[in-house]
């Protein structure tokens, strides 16, 4: 589309171009007003459609106004060098308006073209320059200031009475028929436009918004063009464009005067910003700052880099030699990434400066150390600080340190820029907490699922086949992974052991020291202890494995077939049932958890229970979590109903009561999640003849 | 859930710690923290008066063992008073009570320590 549009502006342009060619060619002189008239007509309209095009490519290069100056200077002196290299070429050919050498007219008409082309591009820059960084639309007087300058150079062709094309005696005429004067017409027009073009020359708002360096090099380039420009303009008439177009010529001269005035006017404007040249690129170095900033807001995950790119940004920002970053924590606060400051000696400004009330949790301060230093024995390296809170939602976290070594203080200046910033920093510092957060909670959630998938590979696939023994286990997970452990072991062809054990605490921790539980009671099965041997052993190996804070309690027992008993020993564990003809039994019998003491009082206190087994008989042994099962009330599940369940349903099959219990659970506790893991192991003893 | 909470008094040269609610995997660190405090500041001679706890867990019963040695270490110690029935319980089937002193009243463990000094 922008392409097409493009290609249009050129085919005017050249369309235009060639038709004046050939006009040029076929009335190489004009005889007559008329011929005059049209031949200026088509130089406005090759010069109007040329700037068309020319304005298009300038566009895209308007955020780099200098380097437009500095080609339209170029443009500028080319055309300089073209009038003088020509003048001097054609010096005898001066006033020879009659000659029709076709040589000197060709050649006239190629120079004709390239200062058309050249006057385009540089009129295009300026008007592009004046009305760059414009508030209001500047083009009214733009466009009057244009008019002009058409009258004016029109005026100049036909009217004035400098004017070189004297084989037109016609051109008389036309002043006497206006009934004008010459020159008053033409000077009027003159100085309506060069009005006009003063009027326009105070558009620099642009300059405004150069760095001091580029504003240096417009000073110098400001000179050379209006020295160009001046050249220009009060250098003798140039007579082969004079010959080819007046109005040409004559707007070329506007054009220069346009650039003399606007040049001295961009020069004076750039001189007495000069000064203020440093502030003002500071302003937009803490734009640009801020800028960064928030872009880093949405990228930085890690706090600790945020802190970095913090202090270096309000570095330059403040413009000072020193800064930090304080974050109050439970004890105080913490120091980050001090620049320009050890961090020990960051440490000791902050604490004196927050300990004696000299900063506000909700208003930027200036300190002036000078004092303080002296009073609080502080090291006299720093001269003035400005401590900014950093606050979110009217909660203090911490605050933006920036100080200065020199005499030369902070101002009100600096604290406000320091305070924005320190705002912008507070919420990029938030966000990346709260990013961290929610990271954590999914590493958490993934340590979690790890937990549970190591819980689930611990526990046996299958329960030992006895046809004396009816065997089921279950095993429901809480939603966070405790550390439950049942597992079966076969001693001999008529002796199986049976483990059933809860880890304290709760997580992956747990879910590791139950595979190490897992390990030690596997190993140590297989040699022929006792239950109360067994578990003394097992206690001993976690000595020096496992945490102090940790424990576990388990019950151990080793089923014999041939002899018909269940013999085991308890440490901490939960209460065994022995269930008899619709009633139940809770063993107690002595024992410490394991982990809970090495020295021989675990040994002295365990005791070991044997129990003769009958027809029917049953054995649950079970993890707390069916006992402190709770409802919506916060009540617990008790022993009472689960004795009572056991010995109501005794005539049913191991899987059945088990069934029976966890529905009776699952009913009590109905939306309650659940606690902790449920285990539960039931042997029934069945009796073969 | 339940909330947990744990304050700290002084009699003579016991402190005692209020614990009250739920004593379980989450609220665990609470009663690290005051332990932590305890030994800040020396006074290894403690008291935890259980009245108004409502329930302990396995991680909650692990405080205690954490700490226990440290204390004992620097001729103090932790005692437990004023149990509830099904909070003791829970002790007593691990075998604390073998371990740990338990009385009925944090007045009876104010006591024991005064004694022995």
């Amino acid at each position: 589309m922008i392409k097409t549009h493009h290609n249009r502006k050129v085919e005017y342009a050249i369309i235009v171009s060639v038709l004046f060619f050939v006009f040029k060619i076929v009335f190489p002189i004009y005889s007559s007003s008329i011929l005059l008239l049209v031949n200026e007509i088509l130089v406005l309209l090759s010069f109007y459609f040329w700037i068309r095009y020319v304005s298009d490519f300038i566009n895209f290069r308007i955020s780099k106004p200098l380097t437009l100056i500095i080609n339209s200077g170029i443009l500028t002196a080319l055309l300089f060098f073209i009038i003088s290299l020509s003048s001097w070429l054609f010096t005898e050919t001066q006033n020879s308006v009659t000659d029709t050498n076709l040589i000197y007219i060709l050649f006239s008409s190629l120079i004709a073209f390239i200062f058309i082309g050249a006057l385009s591009y540089i009129f295009s820059v300026y008007k592009k320059i004046c009305f760059y960084r414009q508030k209001k639309d500047p083009s009214f007087y733009f466009n009057t200031m244009l008019v002009f300058f058409v009258l004016t150079s029109l005026s100049a062709s036909f009217l004035s009475p400098d004017n070189s094309v004297e084989s037109l005696k016609t051109v008389d005429n036309f002043s006497i028929i206006l009934g004008l004067n010459n020159d008053f017409v033409y000077n009027t027009l003159y100085i309506v436009t060069v009005s006009l073009i003063l009027m326009n020359s105070f558009r620099v708002a642009w300059i405004t918004f150069l760095n001091k360096k580029q504003k240096i090099s417009l000073l110098v380039i400001a000179i050379v063009l209006e020295t160009l420009c001046t050249i220009n303009v009060v250098s003798e008439n140039f007579t082969l464009i004079n010959n080819f177009s007046p109005t040409l010529n004559h707007l070329f001269n506007l054009v220069n005067v346009y650039g003399v005035i606007y040049f001295s006017i961009v020069f004076i404007f750039t001189l007495i910003q000069l000064p203020t040249a440093e502030i003002i690129d500071r302003k937009s170095d803490e734009l640009t700052s801020f800028k960064d900033l928030s872009e880093l807001m949405s990228q930085v995950i890690d706090v600790e880099e945020l802190y970095e790119k913090i202090t270096s940004t309000a570095l330059k920002v403040s413009n000072s030699d020193s800064t930090w970053i304080t974050v109050n924590n439970d004890k105080g606060f913490d120091v980050h990434s001090a620049k320009g400051i050890g961090i020990v000696d960051a440490k000791l400004f902050s604490e004196t400066l927050l300990n004696n009330n000299f900063v506000s949790t909700s208003n930027v301060e200036i300190i002036d150390l000078e004092n303080i230093s002296r009073n609080y024995n502080l090291p006299q390296t720093l001269n003035s600080i400005v401590c900014a809170p950093l606050s979110v939602y009217n909660k203090n976290k911490g605050y933006l340190f920036t100080a200065r070594k020199s005499n030369y203080s902070f101002g009100e200046e600096d604290s406000k820029s320091v305070s924005t910033f320190a705002g912008f920093a507070a919420v990029a510092l938030e966000n990346a907490k709260l990013l961290e957060e929610s990271i954590e909670k999914e590493r958490l959630e993934k340590e979690l699922d790890v937990a549970r998938d190591v819980q689930y590979k611990i526990l046996p696939q299958e329960t030992p086949n006895f046809e004396n023994v009816e065997i089921s286990a279950l095993f429901t997970p809480a939603f966070e992974v405790g550390g439950d452990y049942y597992d079966f072991f076969n001693i001999d062809e008529n002796r199986f052991g049976v483990v059933i054990a809860d880890v304290s605490g709760k997580g992956i921790q747990a879910a590791f020291i139950m595979a190490e539980v897992k390990g030690i009671f596997s190993t140590l099965s297989k040699l022929d202890l006792t239950p109360k041997e067994l578990l003394v052993k097992v206690n001993q190996i976690l000595k020096d494995n496992i945490d102090k804070k940790n424990f576990v309690t388990a019950v151990y027992g080793i089923v014999d077939i041939r002899k018909q008993t269940f013999t085991f020993s308890r440490a901490g564990h939960s209460p065994v049932y022995y269930t008899r003809d619709k009633s139940s039994e809770k063993l107690i019998p002595s024992g410490i958890g394991l982990g809970l003491n090495f020295t021989n009082q675990f040994e002295n206190n365990l005791k070991e229970m044997e129990i003769k087994l009958n027809n029917n008989d049953i054995i649950t042994l079970f993890t707390d979590g069916i006992n402190e099962s709770i409802n919506e009330h916060l009540e617990e599940f008790g022993y009472e109903k689960l004795e009572s369940i056991i010995s109501d349903n005794s005539h049913l099959s191991a899987k059945e009561i088990s069934n029976k219990i966890m529905t009776s659970v699952s009913l009590f506790t109905k939306d309650s999640s659940q606690r902790d893991d449920i285990t539960l192991v039931i042997l029934k003893w069945k009796n073969l003849n | 859930m339940a909330d947990f909470n744990v304050e700290k008094r002084e009699v003579g040269a016991v402190s005692i710690l209020d614990v009250k609610g739920f004593l379980d995997a989450h609220t665990a660190p609470n009663l690290e923290n005051a332990f932590n405090g305890l030994i800040e500041d020396k006074e290894y001679k403690v008291v935890v008066n259980f009245n108004e706890l409502q329930y302990i867990s396995s991680a909650g019963l692990g405080v205690f063992m954490a700490y226990v040695e440290t204390m004992r270490e620097n001729n103090g110690d932790i005692k437990f008073a004023n149990l509830k029935e099904e909070v003791y319980n829970i002790f007593d089937l691990l075998g604390f009570p073998l371990l740990y002193e338990f009385f009925k009243s944090e007045e009876k463990a104010i006591e024991k320590y005064n004694q022995v000094k």
